[in-house]
């Protein structure tokens, strides 16, 4: 069975990647993979918890 | 900068471009006025600004994404009020933005593509986001290709690279202690292009264009400080054009959230601004059509444009322990009085005797809250 990706996926916030099984121009099965990871939940760990929204805004 | 010539013979200018989308000659004007402004130049160099846009041709641009939260993009597009967003997207032509951008996937990369391979040492490259280095890079990935490599190839065949945010700047919130990615600042990892830096979280979207105006008007990149960034931008302490200045200077301060202080639009010192560390045009260029900004808004600064700030600058909202400039065995309520004293030529005895009073009673209450906390 052929299978597509795209990556990325545009005019969304963040990183993308879809990818899907087709069989006779119907989607069988599909992922997505979110491409970034940075570990926010552990960058705040042991932090001042007045702080958080501050870091956690940033996701 | 010599190869400026060739990214001016691309057509239209932008003057052209701005007015194919209706943009009036007068709000031409103003934008060149803002940006003189912007650029700390005297209001006689609008002309020159205006000038030099009618014949300038738009550079390409392309922006990538990396370790971020889009918070760049946000400051980007919310480019003041529309008529300026229309400025600033025809100033610069923006040809690839993954934000933004009508394609997806493969057609997205050919765009990207098409324009390293044949505007190669022409185009702006922006970058927002941090680039992860731990584990061969895995933490960032676009089409299947690493941040890194990606920065390499764009950032490296671009005719400067403007590093948009704290995160593309020194890594920011992804390099905040413990850096679980490895994430570094794209100065760390890309040379031999120019690179301009311009810190914050995010980033002012007046401070992007002031740097691509300035490159179309005078032809070279703008005089940057020890971090790269823009001096025009990031050349004046926050607490020095500070609103809320001359409540610190008289020893009016906010001492807990709501009270009259508070209300009255006093000094966030004691809140736990970093205002007097921190070097960022926020005070006069200002956020959302230049209505507001943190301070202004009644919240302390977080010095979010401060080198590796989501470490150094926490917690926000503990007061610095002493003001750069001042010896660090100097309070604010001492600065304060000390200056009051330094500006008394101007000012009557009984302000002066005023402002002590503040001081006396400030220092007294500090001694009280500390008896009290033993």
């Amino acid at each position: 069975m052929p299978k597509i990706a795209i990556d990325p996926v545009t005019r969304i916030e963040g990183h993308l990647r879809v990818e899907a099984q087709v069989d006779g121009g119907q989607v069988k099965d599909a992922w997505a993979s979110s491409t970034m990871f940075r570990g926010i939940e552990l960058i705040l760990k042991n932090r001042d918890p007045r702080d958080a929204w501050a870091f956690a805004q940033r996701i | 900068m010599g190869e400026g010539k060739d990214l001016r013979d691309s057509s239209p200018t932008v003057y052209q471009a701005l007015r194919q989308r209706g943009v009036s000659r007068r709000d031409f004007m103003k934008f060149c006025s803002l940006m003189a402004a912007t650029l700390a130049l005297p209001a006689s160099f609008a002309p020159k600004i205006a000038e030099a846009l009618e014949k300038a041709k738009r550079p390409s641009l392309v922006w990538l994404e990396f370790q971020d939260c889009c918070g760049n993009t946000e400051s980007f597009l919310r480019a003041s009020n529309p008529t300026v967003v229309d400025i600033v997207l025809d100033v610069l032509s923006v040809d690839y933005h993954e934000t933004i951008m009508a394609p997806a996937g493969k057609d997205a990369e050919k765009s990207l593509q098409d324009v390293v391979k044949n505007q190669k040492g022409k185009y702006i490259c922006v970058v927002e986001g941090a680039i992860p280095t731990r584990d061969g890079g895995v933490y960032c990935c676009v089409g299947g290709r690493a941040a890194i490599d990606i920065a390499k190839e764009v950032c490296g065949n671009s005719l400067a690279t403007i590093a948009m945010g704290a995160c593309a700047w020194d890594g920011g919130i992804p390099s905040a202690n413990p850096n679980p990615t490895g994430a570094v600042g794209v100065k760390d990892v890309i040379s031999g292009v120019p690179i301009i830096n311009l810190p914050g979280c995010p980033a002012n979207v007046v401070n992007l264009t002031g740097t691509v105006v300035h490159y179309l008007t005078f032809g070279s990149l703008p005089l940057t400080d020890n971090n790269g960034a823009p001096l025009f931008g990031y050349g004046t302490r926050i607490h020095d054009a500070c609103q809320r200045r001359a409540h610190y200077d008289a020893g009016r301060y906010v001492r807990q959230w709501g009270d009259e202080g508070h209300r009255n639009g006093w000094c966030l010192y004691y809140m736990g601004c970093k205002g007097p560390e921190t070097y960022k045009n926020c005070p006069t260029a200002q956020w959302n059509d230049r209505t507001s900004w943190p301070v202004g808004a009644g919240h302390n600064c977080i010095g979010c444009a401060s080198p590796k700030f989501w470490d150094t600058m926490t917690p926000f909202y503990s007061r610095l322990a002493a003001i750069p400039g001042f010896g660090v065995e100097s309070t604010a309520d001492k600065v304060g009085l000390g200056l009051a004293i330094a500006t008394a030529a101007g000012v009557t005895a009984h302000a002066i005797a005023r402002a002590g009073r503040k001081h006396i009673r400030h220092e007294d209450e500090e001694k009280t809250a500390k008896t009290e906390g033993k």
